[in-house]
């Protein structure tokens, strides 16, 4: 096992990065999924991309947001879950 | 779990996108820090520049959607493809330490470990220039448009270090009754480079392996020799070697072209040349700038030698021009 090579002064910054291209590589390679799914959906008659790309009239994705959004937050808190030692 | 062409396409694409970025826009602004006197230690930007240098290669070459994965599960396909590929191999390969001791390129294995190691480098060399891209055949032609107003109807052509046959080809193609014979170290490289050739119809062209320092041909046997991209995969000492061995198998008053990479003399461009050359797993680029190569050909006993700079595609060399490229060059001289 080599060492990886490290050019940030804290090399935990060279690893968390690596995590980030490694999430946006996956987030492209979903869109590029979602957008070959679809191409093929609409090509059948399956999805109308206008309505799927409609602003919609109403916020009906609100509960699964806000619990999405409180789950990634709440680390921020730095609080314990289940009481424990400091 | 194996992953799809499409995945693996997208993924490639994406670090290729990241790359271009890289190239058109991120280096021109630390160069630009740079000439407004930042010290680069000091730039958060150069350590990004650095990151993405050495892990876009990283993830190009390993992992989930890297080519040497992508190409493993398709192993058993890709050997049959090479099966009858007309190649001479050497009996008793023996691989100089300089050559197995580092992956070049971040190419897990190196481009001779494995037999599927030629298509894994084949399809990595296709993104190697992003700004080139499609262009990037145009390379190899261009250098053999060099190497044939030096030597213009050469019988006998030598390439050396021809790899998977990129650089070898433009000569086979253009010279239709010309022998051309590719050497290499690797194995995996020269069958894929055989059934190109093969499929191309190519008669007079044959890959052998062979250490280019030292080869089997005859004294003043070659009206041309050629290398692309080999020298600074060498140390010193094996360039020394392998220039006279050029010397040698070269007629009387024959041509011996390489192109290779010289950075400018200034202190920018070599911290970025030397910096790749540490990040990209070629430790020997920083030795080859640092050889002094009119002397070392002059006493070798070459005359006519010159060292000039290499335009790998239109406009790369125009005082505008502020992409990051590499620092192309032809080392060029006649016995």
């Amino acid at each position: 096992m080599i060492p990886e090579q490290t050019f940030f002064p804290d090399p935990a910054l060279d690893r968390a990065f690596g995590v980030v291209m490694a999430l946006a590589t996956e987030v492209w390679v979903l869109k590029d999924r979602v957008a070959g799914l679809e191409a093929q959906l609409v090509a059948r008659g399956m999805v109308d991309r206008e309505a799927l790309s409609r602003e919609p009239a109403d916020d009906v994705a609100r509960e699964e947001r806000e619990a999405f959004v409180a789950h990634l937050m709440q680390n921020l808190l730095g609080v314990q879950q289940a009481k424990g030692t400091r | 779990m194996s992953i799809d062409g499409r995945s693996f396409a997208a993924a490639q694409a994406f670090l290729l996108g990241c790359k271009t970025y890289w190239t058109r826009t991120i280096y021109p602004a630390v160069r630009e820090e740079y000439q407004a006197g930042k010290k680069l230690e000091e730039s958060v930007l150069y350590q990004y520049y650095c990151w993405l240098e050495r892990h876009l290669q990283r993830f190009k070459y390993s992992g989930r959607y890297g080519l040497q994965p992508y190409h493993a599960q398709q192993r058993q396909r890709l050997e049959a493809e090479l099966r009858d590929a007309a190649v001479e191999l050497a009996a008793k390969p023996e691989y100089p330490d300089y050559y197995t001791r580092i992956d070049i390129h971040q190419h897990p294995g190196g481009v001779w470990s494995d037999p599927i190691a030629g298509f894994v480098y084949e399809r990595g060399a296709r993104s190697t220039t992003p700004l080139a891209g499609g262009r990037h055949r145009d390379l190899h032609d261009r250098l053999t448009s060099v190497a044939l107003e030096l030597s213009p109807r050469p019988s006998r052509v030598l390439d050396m270090g021809c790899g998977f046959g990129k650089s070898t080809r433009p000569f086979y193609e253009t010279l239709k009754d010309a022998e051309v014979e590719g050497v290499d170290l690797s194995a995996p490289c020269l069958r894929l480079a055989a059934r190109d050739a093969a499929a191309a119809g190519a008669k007079r062209v044959r890959f052998r392996q062979m250490d280019c320092a030292r080869t089997d041909y005859a004294d003043a046997s070659f009206d041309l020799v050629t290398s692309t991209m080999l020298l600074h995969e060498m140390p010193p000492e094996v360039v020394e070697r392998t220039l006279a061995e050029g010397y040698r198998v070269l007629r009387p008053g024959a041509a011996m072209v390489h192109l290779d990479f010289l950075p400018k003399d200034d202190p920018f461009h070599r911290l970025i040349h030397f910096g790749h050359s540490k990040r990209n797993n070629e430790p020997f680029m920083e030795p080859l700038a640092r050889m002094d190569l009119p002397a070392l050909l002059k006493k070798l006993g070459f005359r006519d030698i010159r060292i000039e700079p290499f335009e790998e595609a239109d406009g790369v060399l125009e005082p505008g021009y502020r992409s990051w490229r590499f620092p192309w060059t032809v080392i060029s001289a006649r016995r």
